[in-house]
């Protein structure tokens, strides 16, 4: 199908579909900026780990303000933002129908960035809801509301007009985004409101886990879908097997939440529950993964130069670590050790960095320069971007697996004083800063790249 | 079914809300509606029921303490919970006695809920009468000068900060403390 549409795309054949590409742009822009600065945020807070007295008398600097800042300024001024923005690239090209309504688009990266802007002065400000993932004021969560409104009205719209019967699975996936979204959102930041105690926890925990199951997952799989095929010119193994995934990850993840309270307080049957269908997750992963590395059979040499594809297949990789271990967490006798320790941020940051922005680092890379019509400003450039950012992801997440095992360990040995375990892993966390500023170099030099494009220092047309 | 939904959006859109709620609702609606335990604050006055106490609203004063909590994001490094693990009712336990489990009971007032996930510091759930006064006055100014090898910030902003210190303080004192577990209530004030 994604042929299909790519030699429509291509030849012209028929009314050749004009693409603006005005929504995209702004998104995609404005999201590898946010990577960047926000990224400072994070080599800071890896500091003050080390160096706790860095900034430290200053209020709206200290770590418990620039956290919240960090994590919501990567979920959604970059990360959702550029994932976003591709949709907005994407979903036009597999319908071979314009955006519905650029102007609608437009307005909605402008409202965007104004809620970008409102949640670092409000959280600065120590104005924070008490959630983890839903820090954000409820006039802010109104306005994400409002902009998600209107960023799935524009999309389900160009799909309904589609010139294509079939759908292209990254269709179904942006639509599930859409939906999920709009619900997974709601239960966090409106339906806590009305509850409290262990009620608004599984609450929280159901948006907290759906954030990344039912909002990146699938709008960072159609990023995958579209630009795996796209980048390596191969067509998609199999249709029916990405069928298999986007309906069993539809089924299995609303159900986990509750085991982030695994031997906590709530009731057993619950916990078991979520570990039950946590263990079901490995179906939908599997059937992605095995659909996606099954596309590259015979085309893994491509990786060596190819550099969206060497993100694309690393995101890949570490989709199906980041999910295998997911649910060996929700085990009980395994969670009695890592819960709670730095193995955690290891993980998440596996999820987040590791596959989805890898996904998202891509899908920028093979678009820029479509939608400004010039070569990429530098390749040289962009495959040190690679190597920068998977050194020191892997530095990072490595060295909190190894020292967050060791902490829960260390937990479980009560003749060890909670101090002790603190300064044992200092090393552990100097290790983690340095990992960063890798990172952090890695972010430079692709946001560089990116916005060197541009505006263009390059005057090569685009091949 | 799925067939259908391969060539048609309406259908795609509609099976996956179907989907998510049939999900959503039996994880987060039905729960508390099986299990009354998350609504009815504890309560016991029988030693021989077990250990006894009662879960009271917070004061104003709690109240404010608890906002600031919420506001520095001390949520972020300090989980409230003892966990079915033996190693947490004895490392989160003090003076010599193990701490008891939290029961969802013990929360049922609790709006933004603490419960974390992530232990940078240790668990508070049972922190209430641990330390007096003067120790979380110069913790909460350097907890270094206390604690060599901490990694928590220092809050001269509270510490210096009467109101605010006084209300944190007494937040910090009501943790846990629903459940009278120390032998002869001996927590500090
Ligand atoms: C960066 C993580 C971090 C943040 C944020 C943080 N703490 Fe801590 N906290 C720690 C660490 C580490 C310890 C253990 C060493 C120590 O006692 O200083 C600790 C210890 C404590 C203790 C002593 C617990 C015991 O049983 O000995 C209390 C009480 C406490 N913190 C309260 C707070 C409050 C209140 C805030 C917010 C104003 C806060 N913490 C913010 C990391 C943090």
């Amino acid at each position: 199908m994604l042929e299909q549409n790519s030699r429509a795309e291509a030849s012209g054949t028929g009314a050749a579909v004009v693409h603006v590409d005005a929504t995209a742009k702004w998104f995609i822009a404005s999201s590898v900026l946010y990577f960047f600065i926000v990224g400072i945020i994070a080599i800071v807070i890896a500091a003050k780990f080390v160096w706790p007295d860095l900034m430290g008398t200053t209020p709206w600097l200290t770590y418990g303000r620039l956290r919240p800042l960090h994590v919501n300024g990567m979920l959604f001024g970059w990360l959702l933002a550029a994932d976003m923005g591709l949709a907005f690239y994407v979903i036009p090209r597999l319908c071979g129908a314009p955006l519905w309504s650029e102007k609608l688009g437009v307005a909605t990266a402008v409202l965007w960035n104004v809620i970008v802007l409102g949640a670092v002065v409000t959280l600065l400000a120590g104005q924070n809801q008490g959630w983890e993932y839903a820090e954000l004021v409820p006039w802010l969560d109104a306005l994400v509301v409002v902009a998600w409104l209107m960023f799935g009205a524009n999309l389900l719209m160009t799909i309904a007009q589609r010139k294509y019967d079939a759908m292209y699975v990254s269709i179904w996936y942006v639509m599930g985004t859409v939906v999920w979204t709009a619900f997974v959102y709601l239960t966090g930041n409106l339906a806590t409101l009305f509850t409290t105690g262990v009620n608004q926890a599984n609450l929280n925990w159901m948006y907290v886990h759906n954030a990344v199951g039912l909002i990146f997952t699938p709008i960072g799989l159609a990023i995958a879908y579209y630009f795996i095929p796209r980048a390596s010119n191969t067509p998609l193994f199999s249709h029916k097997l990405s069928m298999v995934g986007f309906w069993s990850l539809a089924f299995v993840y609303v159900w986990t939440g509750a085991h982030h309270m695994i031997h906590g307080p709530i009731s057993q049957w619950l916990q078991t529950i979520a570990i039950a269908f946590s263990l079901m997750l490995l179906i939908p992963v599997w059937a992605v993964v095995y659909n996606l590395f099954a596309t590259m059979k015979g085309q893994w040499h491509q990786l060596r130069e190819n550099v969206p594809l060497k993100f694309l297949m690393s995101g890949v990789v570490f989709y199906l670590l980041t999910c295998f271990q997911g649910p060996m967490h929700s085990l009980r006798t395994v969670n009695a050790i890592v819960s709670k320790t730095d193995w955690i941020p290891g993980h998440a940051h596996m999820a987040v960095l590791g596959a989805f922005s890898f996904f998202a680092i891509a899908g920028t890379y093979h678009a820029v320069p479509k939608l400004w019509g010039r070569a990429l400003h530098s390749q040289a450039m962009a495959n040190w971007s690679y190597w920068m950012l998977m050194i020191g992801g892997l530095g990072f997440f490595v060295t909190l697996w190894l020292g967050g095992f060791w902490q829960g360990w260390q937990w479980n040995n009560v003749g060890i004083p909670f101090i002790d375990t603190v300064k044992a892993l200092q090393p552990v966390w100097l290790v983690r800063f340095f990992s960063g500023i890798f990172m952090f170099a890695g972010i430079v030099l692709f946001a560089y790249n990116v916005m060197a494009t541009v505006v263009g220092s390059s005057s090569e047309a685009a091949a | 079914m799925f067939r259908k939904a391969d060539t048609s959006a309406a259908w795609a859109f509609i099976l996956a809300t179907l989907l998510f709620f049939i999900g959503g609702l039996l994880t987060t609606v039905v729960p508390p509606m099986v299990d009354k335990s998350w609504a009815k604050p504890f309560k016991n006055a029988d030693p021989a029921k077990g250990i006894t106490g009662e879960l009271k609203p917070l004061g104003s004063l709690e109240q404010q303490g608890r906002a600031i909590y919420q506001r520095e994001g001390c949520w972020y490094c300090h989980t409230q919970q003892v966990r079915t693990i033996l190693a947490d009712t004895k490392r989160y336990g003090w003076r010599g006695v193990d701490a008891p489990v939290s029961t969802p009971d013990e929360f049922v007032f609790d709006s933004p809920h603490m419960f974390g996930t992530k232990r940078t510091g240790p668990d508070l759930a049972r922190v209430g009468g641990k330390y007096n006064e003067q120790w979380h006055r110069t913790h909460f100014k350097n907890p270094r000068e206390l604690v060599p090898g901490s990694i928590m910030p220092p809050y001269p902003w509270i510490a210096n900060n009467p109101a605010e210190f006084k209300a944190l303080l007494a937040y910090m004192q009501s943790l846990g403390r629903a459940k009278e577990w120390r032998p002869a209530n001996d927590y500090e004030k």
